[in-house]
């Protein structure tokens, strides 16, 4: 008997390798009845380089790719109130039916721009902090280094306005280890694809570290008691030095989407077919 | 025992697709992806070169010589940008043979397998675009 569930445990284990790469579009497949020719992204191209050498000291500057998608680490315990807004979030940028804010291209917000389409990021020091952009939309969001604190009461009378993108402080932890706080994000966001919601009071922390000179290591931590029973890990990611520093332009543009459903998944029935009619 | 070899095979055959369906890129279930239509003589009329899909639109006439307006949807720029398309690739007037996976409602509506252009070149999707036809 123990035997048999040795069994099941490995082809559990097996199926679910399976489906992370099955999911992954920067991975070439190679399926049954499929011919794989597919050249290698970019992201996979720099894996040629190495390492690189060691990684400098509180310097994260410069251009970085990433896969298209990052791995999502936890699937989230959700309190009564973040259950309910989670299930009226329907998430899908390619139905005309969804409510995604991705389907208009409204603004991802954050975290969502860090864990969403994940294929380009910048560094960049200013004198009195690091704006970190995001290649996708190109968004850029400023990361107080000065040692401000975070304004706090979102959402109250006379309190702070949230904000798509919030607000944002860092500090460095160790040598190579950039940690940024996020709080006060516009809640009509969602934090990744998936739909899950969060507070305007939701407290992220981001920690990049760079582990030699071409390797950078992200974790997206979300601490938000009012959607969600603990703090959990959403996202880690893994991005590479960019040896050309040329970024590729990813813009969301409204009318094209809002094109793109006119004359593509309305037409395609694909809301038909899911049954969202 | 049983009810342990149970629950394993309950989560790989009722949780897996559901992970599956949550994080694909796109899902083409509105399409009949078991074999491409061949549409020679597509003169293209719009192509959007956009996320986060692009597209194309074009004019085939049918088999009573009639003019159906078709669209045809492939991936990003960036997954296009990888295989040799470019925003220029195709424009208005462009006369090219489309290989399409049609929409199940049967509407002139699908995804892309791949565009021949009239010097030969094709251009194939990122994602249906490497299936053997």
């Amino acid at each position: 008997m123990k035997n048999y569930s040795i069994v099941s445990f490995g082809l559990l284990t097996a199926a679910l390798a399976l489906s992370s790469l099955a999911r992954s579009q920067d991975t070439p497949t190679s399926r049954a009845g499929q011919v794989d020719q597919r050249p290698p992204s970019v992201y996979q191209k720099l894996a040629e380089a190495g390492p690189g050498g060691p990684a400098p000291v509180h310097d994260l500057t410069g251009f970085w790719n990433g896969p298209l998608e990052p791995n999502f680490a936890d699937m989230p315990s959700l309190t009564a109130l973040g259950q309910s807004k989670f299930k009226m979030n329907i998430p899908d940028p390619f139905s005309a039916h969804s409510n995604d804010p991705w389907r208009t291209c409204d603004p991802f917000g954050f975290p969502r721009s860090a864990t969403n389409e994940t294929r380009g990021l910048a560094f960049a020091t200013m004198p009195q902090g690091i704006v970190i952009m995001t290649q996708y939309s190109k968004i850029w969001r400023m990361v107080w280094m000065d040692g401000r604190p975070l304004p706090k009461n979102f959402g109250t009378k006379g309190g702070p306005s949230s904000r798509w993108y919030g607000y944002s402080i860092g500090h460095w932890d160790g040598d190579n280890t950039l940690v940024v706080e996020t709080t006060g994000v516009d809640d009509t966001t969602w934090i990744d694809r998936r739909g899950y919601p969060h507070s305007v009071n939701m407290h992220v922390e981001e920690r990049y570290t760079r582990v030699d000179r071409n390797d950078l290591g992200l974790t997206v931590t979300i601490d938000d008691p009012k959607m969600y029973t603990k703090p959990f890990v959403d996202v880690t990611n893994k991005f590479r030095f960019t040896p050309q520093q040329q970024e590729d332009e990813q813009l969301c543009v409204p009318s094209q989407a809002i094109d793109y459903l006119n004359t593509i998944a309305i037409p395609a029935g694909q809301d038909e077919i899911a049954g969202q009619k | 025992m049983r009810l342990r070899i149970a629950f394993y095979f309950f989560v790989v055959v009722a949780i897996l697709p559901v992970s599956s369906t949550v994080f694909a890129h796109h899902g083409n279930a509105a399409y009949e992806t078991s074999k491409a239509v061949e549409l020679k003589g597509a003169t293209v009329t719009k192509f959007v070169w956009g996320n986060p899909h692009t597209f194309l639109m074009f004019d085939v006439k049918d088999d009573k010589g009639n003019v159906v307006h078709w669209a045809g949807e492939a991936g990003s720029p960036s997954s296009l940008g990888l295989l040799g398309w470019t925003k220029e690739s195709v424009q208005p007037g462009d006369v090219v043979t489309v290989y399409i996976y049609q929409s199940r409602t049967g509407r002139p509506v699908g995804r892309l397998n791949r565009i021949v252009l009239a010097d030969g070149t094709a251009l194939k999707d990122s994602a249906l675009g490497y299936r053997e036809q």
